[in-house]
């Protein structure tokens, strides 16, 4: 083959030089960027350890925030009430999360309202994706805190109207100077006279019948007797035992609206997650299923969802992590709490989280807490830490569980 | 087959959960309906949060004027005791979000591209293998730590030196930058992985080098992707909360320099909520709806857009 055949551009090896040196240096460009990725990380670590480890302790751990006394102070309920703040949002934004996935992935309707629906809920949800955290807040607090005004003007520390679950007793000092608890019959008695032997219970259980006695008449000496026992005339009033499950309407600032809301914003992230793992899911294996003839709901049971279970799983607990380092909602649905010194105690309790006690903390006056803050950030992130390695090890296994088919 | 004997079934089908029945029929529909309600609930969220924004940012807007709010260059709303002394106008809170907003951008977008480019066209695998999570962990940091790390490390030692105040918008503007530099990676280099090696090679066969073909060839194949990803991140560094509040200050000013406090528009938000003496019905109360339902309007058209582009300019190799 000659020269003549063919025109070859001419190439100029000075030119083509250039572009190799030019093409090795965006190489090197390039690295040098992408590594900054690691640095701004290995910074990030470093100074939070640094300044935040020296207070890390045992008592750090289990103390209550102090509002005077940056070194007495301690992250425990906030720990607690992060948790509880978690569990709440897992409850409600999984099975949510899952079976929008599965009716998204696996049932696409063929009718053309249910088809219109479908497309809706996928757009939908791709949208909802990009919304700030914030605005969820500002849907929390509208939608759970105040229900929107149905159930009434929202009053700080008012009392609710509307409450399940609540058990009130009055409470009466007895004879051998013990209290005792009388179940209440009618809420709008706030004090009770006891004149006549009346059913009483102890504050650890167990019933009883109450005896009464006139002042001044000779006391029982028996000491179980005695703790039976009142004067006539005693007064007894009336306090709300709040059992965990305890509900009301509105919700007010509590730790149900903050989980839910956690689970608004969160509920996108598991479902977009749900559908790529069940999507990951060879066909070939749902047709065995259809094809022994079992229904669509059954296959999806029995083969689809075992399958897709450990990407499904990842997905959820990447995304709890997301909820457990929100702090926008939380502040919009509970507020700056910080001062709280235990952990909620039930549903419609008020309760301190981690990332709003940093956040706090971080703003305070007393540079104390500054450091605090450091302190803080360690705990929540080895929290996460612990999380993502849940997820990544989940996300290994499946792989090496899949390959072997 | 003779009349007589019984068919036996398949020993699959002999399990009870995979038999046809009338009762499985039965069950799946009711879990189908089940399944729709769920899927409903996702339409519920948005419909409610448009309602709300609509109907509460209504208070607002009724009682003071729509076009001081959209021209205003003065925003008091809680500084001074007396309501009539407020002054409503957003543009102090819109130019605070943009300037971080840009700064933002101006970080995460150049790192983060060209991050994409080396981890999708040059990394060796345990480049990748080290590079990748590190991405994932601080795209899953916590706002409030992003915060915290722009106030203690970024201004003082960075930016003070430089003359900007203790809480100044650059600041929050690095760390916003640093919170959506794995986002914009992340997206930027599936895309750049979804262009088919065939274009690689062709370019190669030209006599291209590998500068050549990432840059002419891959990045153009895969720009629709790549915008969609800064739309994204564009739409997140708009509606980013804690660190605003955290490193930004909380005055809202009408200027376009970054070396003093600014607030944002969720800054604003957050300050009303923390300060917890916001009484509902009060004309402060509403206008955290009003500026809720501006981000809102803000990042939904943000969003619509990235999806418009990457659906008219996609380009399909299948």
């Amino acid at each position: 083959m000659s020269q003549g055949d063919y025109q070859v551009p001419a190439v100029d090896p000075r030119r083509a030089k250039n572009r190799h040196t030019i093409s090795a240096i965006f190489r090197v460009v390039c690295m040098l960027v992408a590594v900054q990725a690691v640095v701004i990380l290995i910074v990030l670590l470093t100074t939070v350890f640094v300044r935040g480890v020296d207070q890390l302790s045992w008592d750090f751990l289990t103390g209550v925030h102090r509002d005077d006394n940056p070194d007495g102070s301690g992250l425990w309920p906030a720990i607690i009430g992060s948790i509880v703040i978690c569990l709440i949002c897992g409850a409600a934004a999984l099975p949510i999360g899952i079976g929008t996935a599965i009716f998204l992935e696996e049932f696409k309707p063929r009718n053309k309202a249910l088809a219109v629906l479908h497309n809706l809920v996928q757009l939908n949800i791709t949208n909802l994706a990009g919304v700030p955290s914030i605005v969820y807040g500002i849907l929390g607090l509208t939608a759970f805190v105040y229900m929107f005004g149905l159930f009434g003007t929202y009053e700080a520390n008012k009392a609710a109207d509307l409450e399940f679950g609540a058990q009130r007793y009055y409470q009466v000092r007895t004879a051998a100077k013990t209290f005792v608890w009388i179940p209440v019959t009618d809420k709008t008695l706030r004090v009770l006279k006891i004149e006549e032997p009346i059913a009483a219970r102890y504050p650890d259980g167990g019933d009883f019948t109450l005896n009464v006695i006139d002042r001044g008449a000779t006391k029982p000496t028996d000491p179980t007797v005695l703790g039976q026992t009142v004067y006539r005339g005693s007064k007894a009033s009336i306090f709300a035992k709040h059992p965990w499950h305890y509900l009301r309407l509105p919700f007010h600032k509590s730790v149900l609206s903050a989980g839910l809301t956690l689970a608004l914003v969160v509920l996108p992230i598991v479902i977009i997650s749900s559908q790529e793992s069940i999507r990951a899911v060879p066909d070939t294996m749902r047709d065995a299923g259809l094809g022994l003839g079992c229904t669509r709901w059954q296959m999806v049971r029995t083969i689809v969802l075992p399958a897709s279970i450990p990407g499904i799983m990842t997905g959820a607990i990447l995304a709890m992590s997301r909820a457990v380092g929100e702090a926008a909602p939380l502040l919009a649905v509970m507020g700056g709490v910080v001062g709280k010194r235990n952990a909620p105690e039930n549903l419609m309790d008020n309760a301190a989280a981690m990332p709003i006690t940093i956040y706090n903390w971080a703003r305070d006056d007393n540079p104390g807490f500054w450091e605090l803050s450091a302190t803080a950030i360690i705990v929540l992130l080895c929290l996460l830490l612990t999380m993502n390695s849940i997820a990544i090890l989940l996300r290994y296994w499946a792989e090496k569980k899949f390959a072997s088919r | 087959m003779s009349s007589g004997t019984p068919v036996e079934l398949p020993s699959a089908l002999r399990k009870r959960r995979m038999r046809p029945s009338a009762t499985s029929k039965r069950n799946q529909t009711f879990v189908v309906s089940l399944l729709t309600l769920c899927a409903t609930l996702s339409i519920a969220t948005t419909v409610g949060i448009v309602t709300i924004l609509l109907t509460e940012s209504f208070g607002f807007f009724s009682r003071i004027d729509l076009g001081d709010f959209l021209l205003g260059t003065e925003w008091t709303i809680g500084r001074s005791k007396n309501e009539a002394d407020y002054k409503y106008g957003i543009w102090p809170l819109l130019l605070g979000t943009l300037r971080i907003t840009l700064i933002a951008m101006a970080i995460a977008i150049p790192l983060g591209l060209t991050t994409a480019v080396y981890l999708s066209e040059y990394a060796p695998r345990w480049v990748r293998a080290i590079l990748k999570p590190v991405l994932e962990i601080l795209a899953g940091m916590p706002t409030v730590v992003l915060g915290y790390f722009a106030v203690v490390v970024i201004t003082p030692s960075l930016l003070e030196p430089l003359g900007f105040k203790p809480y100044n918008a650059m600041a929050a503007g690095i760390a916003v930058g640093i919170l959506c530099l794995p986002l914009v990676s992340s997206l930027a280099e599936d895309a750049l992985q979804a262009v088919p090696r065939g274009l690689r090679e062709a370019a190669y066969g030209l006599g291209g080098t590998r500068f050549d073909s990432v840059v002419k060839v891959v990045i153009p194949a895969a720009m629709s992707g790549i915008v969609s990803a800064f739309l994204l991140a564009f739409a997140r560094a708009i509606g980013e909360t804690m660190i605003v509040a955290l490193a930004a200050g909380s005055i809202p000013t009408f200027t376009v320099d970054p070396r003093g406090p600014s607030q944002t528009m969720t800054g604003f938000i957050v300050e009303v909520f923390q300060s917890e003496d916001v009484i509902p019905g009060t004309i402060a109360y509403y206008s955290i709806y009003a500026v809720a339902l501006t981000l809102f309007l803000l990042t939904f058209i943000t969003t619509l857009i990235g999806q418009f582009v990457r659906r008219r300019y996609r380009e399909a190799y299948e």
